[in-house]
């Protein structure tokens, strides 16, 4: 069977809305019927076919292309199946999802992976701030899966994040890890100031000395981390774009905190340092 | 009966192995020990989940329940008090029993949980730096006790056969040999004549009680071995029985290895039987 496309006929004015186009949504629907699916489109609803031309079969297995920042919501709330997008999409991308895969081949907005419960997100650019975080309201952030980012994070990756795992293979802004109650994120170059603010528990590595830590972390010295052994020989066996994994050890610089919360969770420096900055 | 296996890590082999024959100590029979357990082979650091050179443990008892008595507090007491040491999980199955699970508790809320590929590890803070330890490993059907003897001309000739036969059954996946150097010296019977004794000597296979009782044995015999195998399917243990039985018999009468035999027991103990004659085919 052959992926299902939507291929946007032109740049869209307003934000649309494209949450209906998921596998979990679009299973056991004609090509008929999807075409005649209204989308949310700035203030009004217009059918699916007005914007995208839509060929191909298996809804397992979507594709958005030309897409743009204006194309919000993707992915959302999907539990299983693949959709991959060419270009850049908006905000929210992957909000409540539950699993599958989301693969986006160009960058995103705010919230990617808004109070994800589970699945995989891999974007190939930049994506904006608060990824993989709640939204007000929402009882935490992320609390499962993983978000896998080539480019740059803008601020507040993780705040308020449960579980799983986000790792950005560029920087990442100020207040990275922020009111983490759990989980893993790696960032594989500098990350901006603040980071842990306010973290309870959960993991923050940087393979980089940042510019600044908080004065409520405290050094636990360089140490070797078993876990991180286990940590890197997990993700590097997870396929070619983890094997950067391959090249790190255990040793870091141990910083526990935010002392100012519950202190529990940790910074995790890839480069040993004589003193705390 | 039901199994597991786990993986046992360390900085070096050397402690990997420490650890594993710490914790398949006084493990020897379920009878007396609770489980039956030994090393099934060393891992190459590519084997293991966190690259560091390590030994698969198996673990055998006569219920999941009783897996669940031994294994935690095994873990507990043998490998995460040895130097350097992680214990992961080396079954995966929908049946499974804690190790990290209940051992996190050492942590004294400093233990920190990790989710790595759907399973879940604990980092326990300890004195030589961070004990790493599976939360749960599967639990799997087995099958224990397939066993053969080794009649010799004496103690000697019948152990050196043994040793050549445990080495042979070493080299098959997914099969223990946990008595002491895989070579049992006291093989016993069911039921005793003293009713508070569930096992006793096996009198019939017993050299100095040839004249006395009716024995199984011919007179050149001086000495009688076993081979206790406990494995993971019918397929593995028979292979490790071939394999064994070939090894012992390739010393054959002129070094002192004059016959097998195998305890069935009256065909009444265990599910399973291995006929030595279709083994060996």
């Amino acid at each position: 069977m052959k992926p299902l496309l939507f291929k946007l006929k032109s740049k869209p004015e307003f934000t649309l809305d494209v949450s209906p186009l998921t596998p979990d949504k679009l299973a056991g629907l004609t090509l008929a019927k999807i075409k005649a699916i209204n989308l949310s489109y700035g203030k009004q609803k217009i059918p699916v076919d007005k914007l995208f031309s839509v060929t191909g079969s298996d809804t397992d297995n979507i594709q958005l292309l030309n897409s743009t920042e204006k194309l919000i919501c993707v992915g959302q709330n999907m539990s299983y199946g693949c959709i991959e997008v060419k270009g850049d999409v908006g905000n929210l991308t992957g909000q409540y999802m539950q699993g599958g895969t989301i693969r986006i081949e160009g960058n995103t907005g705010t919230w990617t992976g808004n109070s994800m419960e589970n699945g995989h997100i891999e974007i190939t650019g930049n994506t904006g701030d608060f990824l993989g975080s709640g939204l007000p309201g929402d009882p935490h952030g992320m609390s499962n899966g993983l978000i896998f980012i080539h480019g740059n994070a803008g601020d507040r990756v993780g705040d308020r994040m449960r579980r799983g795992m986000i790792i950005i293979n560029g920087r990442a802004g100020d207040y990275c890890g922020s009111r983490m109650c759990a989980g893993t994120i790696i960032i594989l170059d500098k990350a901006g100031k603040h980071s842990g603010f306010g973290m309870k528990r959960g993991t923050i590595i940087l393979a980089k000395q940042p510019r600044h830590i908080s004065a409520t972390f405290k050094s636990c010295g360089n140490l070797k981390m078993q876990f991180l052994r286990l940590l890197f020989k997990q993700l590097s066996e997870m396929g070619a774009q983890f094997s950067v994994f391959n090249k790190y050890g255990p040793e870091v610089h141990r910083f526990s905190g935010d002392l100012a919360s519950n202190g529990k969770g940790e910074i995790l420096i890839l480069q040993t340092i004589k003193s705390r900055n | 009966m039901k199994a597991t296996r786990i993986i046992i890590t360390a900085m070096t082999l050397k402690w990997a192995y420490r650890a594993a024959n710490s914790i398949t100590g006084f493990a020897s029979s379920v009878i007396g020990c609770g489980c039956e357990a030994d090393i099934e082979r060393e891992l190459d650091p590519s084997e293991t989940p966190d690259g560091r050179p390590g030994i698969a443990v198996m673990v055998f008892a006569m219920s999941t329940k009783d897996l669940e008595n031994q294994v935690p507090k095994r873990v507990g007491q043998s490998v995460m008090t040895a130097a350097t040491t992680a214990c992961y999980a080396g079954l995966h199955t929908d049946r499974e029993i804690p190790l990290g699970k209940t051992l996190r508790y050492f942590g004294d809320g400093y233990q920190i949980s990790k989710i790595l590929n759907g399973r879940r590890f604990w980092r326990i803070p300890v004195m030589h730096g961070e004990f790493v330890c599976e939360e749960t490993t599967g639990v799997t059907n087995a099958i224990g006790g397939g066993n053969f003897l080794v009649m010799g001309k004496t103690a000697r000739h019948a152990l050196t056969a043994c040793e050549k036969a445990v080495e042979e059954i070493k080299k098959v996946n997914g099969v223990i040999t946990a008595f002491p150097g895989g070579i049992v010296g006291s093989g016993s019977k069911v039921g005793s004549k003293y009713k508070f004794l569930a096992a006793s000597t096996n009198e019939a296979y017993c050299p100095t009680l040839k004249g006395q009782v009716k024995s199984e044995l011919p007179n050149e015999v001086g000495s009688v071995l076993e081979i206790v195998i406990d494995g993971l399917n019918e397929e593995v243990i028979q292979q490790a029985m071939r394999v064994g039985i070939h090894a012992v018999c390739s010393y054959g009468p002129k070094k002192g290895i004059y016959r097998i035999s195998a305890g069935n027991y009256g065909g009444h103990l265990g599910a399973y039987h291995f006929h030595l004659k279709d083994i060996v085919k």
